[in-house]
């Protein structure tokens, strides 16, 4: 069996819009002779659209009607009915994620990914999926090392950092190519964000709006800002100031990083020499690109080719978003998507002994949390599970996560379960037969999530074995 | 819920998280007898994927990624070109296992926990067993008989299980995966009637059920050949109206049945709803891999 | 003269039906010819088998195949590979006779290898069943074959191996982490050999350039083997896999060979093919597998017994000059080959036939869990067989396949089997492994040796 899913990516970042075409291989790679086991094989970028500047009204707002009209034209040009998307992301980056009518444009795009997307990204996913999108994790998994990527955009720089594959830590910094911005022709500056002020200041240097600038007069605040990218994976002591840059969080640096890659508009020129006129996009991602590649970033670190530059964030959420389930698994609900469902991870702890009582005292506490204004949202329960298990502890768990989940059972919310160990389908078996065949059950294993992650849940796929999922991580850790 | 809400329930998680796991250890406490010290560690309990006997390796972290990835036994150094003797050792307490597998019988108090009725193949010993695969596969008129007493003609599904070249994959597997085939079929409305238990059992054996009693599919749960990893691996071989003499190729199996591949409970599900497909489309030949 | 096909002995007298009834009587105990119901009943019978078949000559056996030529394709290819010149100088020779020229100090290497194309299977097994285990090692012992796919092996005093590193999974990480311990150990100068679960072309791709890609990226001189069915590897190759030979099983009867998807027209294209997209210059690209017992196991036996077969194939295989031909009696388990002793015998016989048949044999003795055979028995039968000058054997993490559930020859016997027969690795093999500092120039492993992560650094 072999299949292809059509993904798109969507990035509307702070200073860009574009979007890819990816096509994600679905093999069942399980002998003749055993369950299935479908997987993603491989992931191919087929269509890069154009890269349009991210359009804003003059109130400062997104563009929702100019990025539609975009967005239909690099369909058209791709040869793509919008029909035929079976997943995929829109995302909303750095600062325009701010912006009042940001869920207002996702609205508008949304036809076109299909009806199976992610709505917005936090910094974590950004980081996440930039670097994925690089080539960062393959990288460390095909070297077997340590590597950072950082997506050094418009306005912030993204970090995640990856252990053969693994995805040990994410991180942010409100540094970035258009947080001061240069008139390309009078080279007066137009814009310098909030937190790099306070760094003038700090430093001491001279620079204010309105001033007529040339590269050189620019130099001492981009150094500085290269030393926070410095500070920020552990090759040089953290400043003062260093707390300050941080957007949400910086790394934990509890070990040392071996590689490094960029990517963002500003790789471009991290990894080549610029020449010309150094404020011909008008901002600092010139000047602040080669001043990287003149740091100690590059002579500390192995330094690594990121496989996409500017494009990575786009090609991250077109190609790397979408997981597949576990292969045995259950659903008799039918009206998939489900969409931005949050999970409810419980502790190890509640899962100890299998104990049906716990496991429902546990729940129904926790469930709490996730109550807006009194009012139960739907939840998915999330649960380690055991590697080996007797029927006996299927039926204990079972019976556990039906008395824990009552309120949602009774607000009419699909029972959604997701189970880390191989044992979604005799789990959601047993789950549907103590509900008398009454009440929808999704379960699914094969998929790590953790507590502050959103999922989404597409429709089936490969002969209905599997579910393709998005998860979306909106807090790391 | 914002962004600070989420933080802070995280956090909370993860210290609950962390402070439970010193102590959260049961299973080694329970593996390990309480008079330890006078016991001899038990060798079929180390994890060998997890360890690494090469003194200095070049790469130590890459080796165990990819050793824990497979059962092959990687990274056992040597002592000239011989095998450390622990390696040594495994490998016999692994074949020891694989051995008392094959040429022990599964119990009868298990096979009445189950309310299995025994019957035994042609085969009279475990040596005819092995050596005379054609007798694995007959029953004598007697045995016939004793089938058509104890189940119903004409069954939508018939499940048996044979003990094949594993005792102990039936010992293993068989209380989960019964009562999870059962439940799953139950969920689309089939019954499972009477289960034979036939000792010294091949897999064609299924074959003479559907010539003699006519089900519409025959289910054999059956021990696998043990390999070194495990003695406990069982398959399961579904066919639509098996007849005796038909190609191989009408016969479904899955396999790998066991703790460390596809345990038996998570199997059970998945065999009822082949069970189920199979009685739908009314043949053996449902895709199934491609 | 006609045939005699009757005897007497210790007071009793024997007559035999026809020379196939000779030929399953005269073997030693297999319980695969006990299953068909063809073997000797006493052992007088089996002597007095012997007996008459020692007086039979090279023609009887040749131009009395036991299965028709016109009706048997294993029979044809056996016979239209005979050397007429070499045939026509042996065919007056009876068996005994035939023993005492082999074993003689007046027969030298050369006079065995020019002789190798008088004989079919037939005449094969009929001399190995009157030779006693020495016979068989010391015959064999007199017989070198050296064959060339991308490197060369079987030269005098060299002793190669096939590091085969299965996994369950197809997956090409842990495949290739298997092989790079593999070859640290000094095994994979035969070939870097994997089975897949899968028989599919994708499957087979995927092996082939995850192997193929650490066997360039090391410079390793050896070959690259994917042992899918020979019709999938074809199509592989065809779309560019990297394989330096194609694999096949192969038996000793047309109904047996049908039953495998094989015979003479597509190992011919198959050779073809090879040649016009293989990676290596050849003249051998083929490498092919046997053992007692496969016939009887299908059902495709035809009442001829298992060890006859055996060399059936033999003749079967030589036409197509390969480069290696494995034997695996052992593997199918104690309806072929009861015991240990079982297990020894017929790899003596078969290691003997093959060589005596001008083959590049190499041995796989190997036990299922499912038989009475551990890894004492394993462990003689390559000793033996190392005495008696195997080509290759297999590599096998602890020689416990995980994959196909046996067990083989394992990394650890591999550089032992060479220290005991004072025996180096093929020679640009050798060279690389000093190069890599993993041996010394006598073939003796250096303190690096078993460290498979030398080659992740």
């Amino acid at each position: 069996m072999k299949e292809e899913l059509l993904s798109v990516g969507i990035d509307m970042g702070t200073s860009t819009t574009q979007l890819i075409f990816s096509k994600l291989h679905i093999e069942n790679m399980a002998s003749s002779f055993t369950v299935p086991r479908v997987v993603i094989t491989d992931k191919e970028v087929v269509f890069r659209s154009d890269i349009c500047f991210t359009p804003m009204l003059a109130d400062n707002r997104i563009d929702a009607v100019k990025i539609k009209h975009f967005v239909e034209e690099q369909y058209q040009k791709a040869g793509i009915n919008k029909e035929d998307i079976q997943t995929g992301a829109v995302i909303i980056t750095g600062e325009t994620a701010r912006k009042e009518n940001a869920n207002e444009a996702l609205l508008t795009l949304s036809g076109f990914a299909g009806d199976f997307v992610v709505a917005t990204a936090g910094p974590d996913l950004e980081s996440i999926i930039s670097a994925k999108g690089a080539g960062a994790h393959t990288y460390s998994k095909e070297h077997s090392t340590t590597i950072v990527n950082i997506d050094i955009g418009g306005g912030t720089s993204n970090l995640a950092v990856f252990s053969s594959a693994d995805l040990l830590d994410t991180g942010c910094l409100d540094i970035g190519g258009r947080l001061i911005r240069v008139d390309q022709k009078s080279h007066q500056i137009t814009y310098i964000a909030p937190k790099i002020k306070k760094l003038i200041a700090l430093k001491g240097l001279d620079l204010s709006l309105g001033q007529q600038v040339s590269p050189a007069d620019l130099q001492p605040v981009v150094l500085e800002m290269v030393h926070l990218l410095e500070e920020s994976v552990g090759i040089r002591p953290q400043s003062e100031f260093y707390p300050e840059i941080i957007t949400n969080k910086g790394l934990k640096l509890e070990q040392k990083i071996a590689c490094i890659s960029f990517s963002g508009g500003v790789a471009d020129y991290i990894y080549n020499e610029a020449e010309g006129d150094m404020f011909r996009y008008g901002d600092i991602g010139i000047l602040l690109g080669r001043a990287i590649a003149a740091s100690a970033l590059f002579t500390q670190m192995t330094v690594v080719r990121s496989v996409e530059t500017i494009r990575a964030t786009v090609v991250g959420a077109g190609s790397h978003t979408t997981e597949i389930s576990g292969s045995t698994i259950t659903y008799t609900e039918k009206s998939f998507p489900l969409k931005n469902i949050p999970i409810l991870k419980l502790a190890l702890a509640d899962e100890a002994g299998v104990d049906p009582q716990l496991l429902a005292a546990a729940i129904s506490e926790k469930l709490d949390w996730f109550k807006l204004d009194n009012d139960m949202q739907r939840v998915a329960i999330a649960i380690e599970g055991k590697k080996s298990l007797s029927f006996p502890e299927v039926q204990r768990y079972a019976r556990g996560l039906l008395q824990g989940m009552a309120e949602l059972i009774e607000r009419e919310y699909p029972l959604i379960v997701i189970v880390q160990h191989d044992m979604a389908k005799v789990l959601g078996q047993t789950l549907y037969a103590l509900l008398n065949y009454e009440k929808d059950v999704v379960c699914i294993d094969g998929v790590l999530v953790d507590n502050g992650d959103y999922i989404d849940i597409g429709k089936p796929i490969a002969d209905g074995k599997v579910l393709p999922v998005v998860v979306k991580t909106l807090v790391f850790n | 819920m914002n962004e600070d809400k989420l933080i802070e329930l995280v956090k909370q998680v993860v210290s609950e998280m962390t402070s439970t796991q010193k102590s959260d250890n049961p299973v080694m406490l329970e593996a390990v007898p309480s008079d330890s010290e006078e016991y001899v560690p038990d060798l079929s309990q180390v994890d060998f994927r997890k360890v690494l006997d090469i003194p200095h390796p070049a790469n130590r972290e890459e080796y165990l990624r990819v050793k824990a990835k497979t059962e092959a036994r990687l990274g056992v150094w040597r002592t000239g070109p011989r095998y450390r003797t622990n390696t040594l050792l495994r490998f016999l307490s692994d074949h020891a296992a694989a051995m008392d597998a094959v040429f022990s019988d599964v119990s009868e108090e298990m096979l009445e926990e189950m309310g299995l009725f025994s019957v035994s193949s042609r085969c009279s010993s475990k040596d005819e067993h092995l050596t005379r695969p054609d007798l694995g596969r007959q029953f004598s008129e007697e045995t016939i008989a004793r089938f058509k007493a104890k189940l119903k003609p004409k069954a939508k599904v018939q499940i048996m299980v044979g003990d094949g070249l594993s005792s102990a994959a039936i010992e293993a597997n068989l209380r989960d995966i019964i009562p999870a085939i059962s439940q799953g079929l139950k969920m689309y409305g089939l019954e499972v009637g009477n289960i034979p238990f036939v000792k010294n059992c091949r897999v064609p054996a299924m074959d003479v059920i559907g010539d003699e009693l006519e089900p519409e599919v025959v289910c054999m749960l059956i021990g696998e050949r043990p390999g070194l990893v495990t003695a406990e691996s069982m398959s399961a071989y579904i066919a639509y109206k098996p007849t005796v003499g038909m190609p191989e190729a009408r016969r479904i199996v899955i396999s790998n049945i066991h703790d460390g591949g596809t345990p038996a409970v998570e199997a059970g599900a998945h065999i009822a709803e082949l069970i189920k497909t199979m009685l739908e489309k009314k043949t053996s030949g449902i895709v199934m891999g491609d | 003269m006609s045939m005699r096909l009757k005897t007497t002995l210790n007071g009793k007298t024997f007559q035999f039906r026809d020379i196939k009834d000779v030929l399953a009587k005269a073997n030693e105990p297999k319980s695969g010819d006990r299953f068909q119901g063809i073997a000797a009943e006493s052992v007088t019978e089996r002597v007095a088998a012997k007996i008459v078949l020692s007086e039979l000559t090279v023609g009887d056996l040749t131009e009395n195949p036991i299965i028709p030529y016109e009706l048997d394709e294993v029979t044809r290819v056996n016979i239209d590979g005979l050397n007429r010149h070499q045939y026509e100088a042996k065919k007056n020779m009876t068996i005994g006779q035939l023993r005492e020229w082999i074993l003689s100090h007046k027969t030298t290497q050369e006079d065995l290898i020019r002789s190798s194309r008088a004989f079919t299977g037939e005449v094969a097994a009929a001399v190995a069943k009157i030779m006693s285990a020495m016979d068989l090692v010391y015959g064999a012992r007199k017989i070198n074959v050296v064959t060339r796919c991308n490197t060369a092996i079987g030269q005098r005093g060299t002793l190669s191996f096939r590091c085969q590193t299965n996994s369950t999974t197809d997956d090409p990480e842990t495949i290739v982490m298997g092989l790079m311990e593999g070859v640290s150990y000094g095994s994979g100068d035969a070939c870097l050999g994997i089975n897949p679960v899968e028989d599919n072309v994708e499957s087979t791709r995927r092996i082939a350039d995850g192997v193929y890609n650490f066997m360039s990226k090391n410079e390793i001189p050896t070959q690259v083997v994917v042992l899918s069915h020979m019709t999938t590897q074809m199509k592989a190759m065809e779309q560019g896999a990297p394989l330096s030979m194609i694999f096949q099983s192969i038996a000793g009867t047309q109904a047996a060979n049908d039953n495998f998807g094989v015979n003479r027209k597509l190992v011919e294209e198959a050779y073809i093919l090879a040649k016009q997209r293989g990676t290596s210059v050849g003249p051998n690209l083929l490498y092919f597998e046997t053992g007692q017992g496969s016939e009887v196991s299908i059902g495709a036996d035809l009442g001829v017994d298992e060890m006859t077969l055996e060399a059936r194939t033999y003749g079967f295989g030589r036409y197509f000059n390969p480069f290696m031909v494995n034997n695996v009696s052992g593997f199918i388990g104690p309806e072929t080959l009861y015991d240990g002793k079982e297990m020894i015998r017929a790899n003596l016989e078969d290691h003997f036939m093959g060589k005596l048949m001008g083959l590049p044999m190499g041995m796989a003795p190997c036990f299922t869990n499912h038989t009475s055979i551990t890894q004492d028995d394993q462990e003689m039968a390559t000793m033996l067989l190392n005495t008696a000058g195997a080509n290759f054997y297999m590599g096998v993490p602890v020689g416990d396949d995980v994959m196909l559930a046996y067990q083989d020859t394992s990394f650890h016997n591999d550089a032992a089997l060479r220290e005991l027969s004072r025996r180096k690795p093929a020679p640009e093999f050798h060279k690389w492994m000093m190069k890599r500092g993993l041996m010394d120039e006598n073939g003796v492993l250096t303190e690096l040796a078993g460290d498979g992560s030398i080659f992740l650094k």
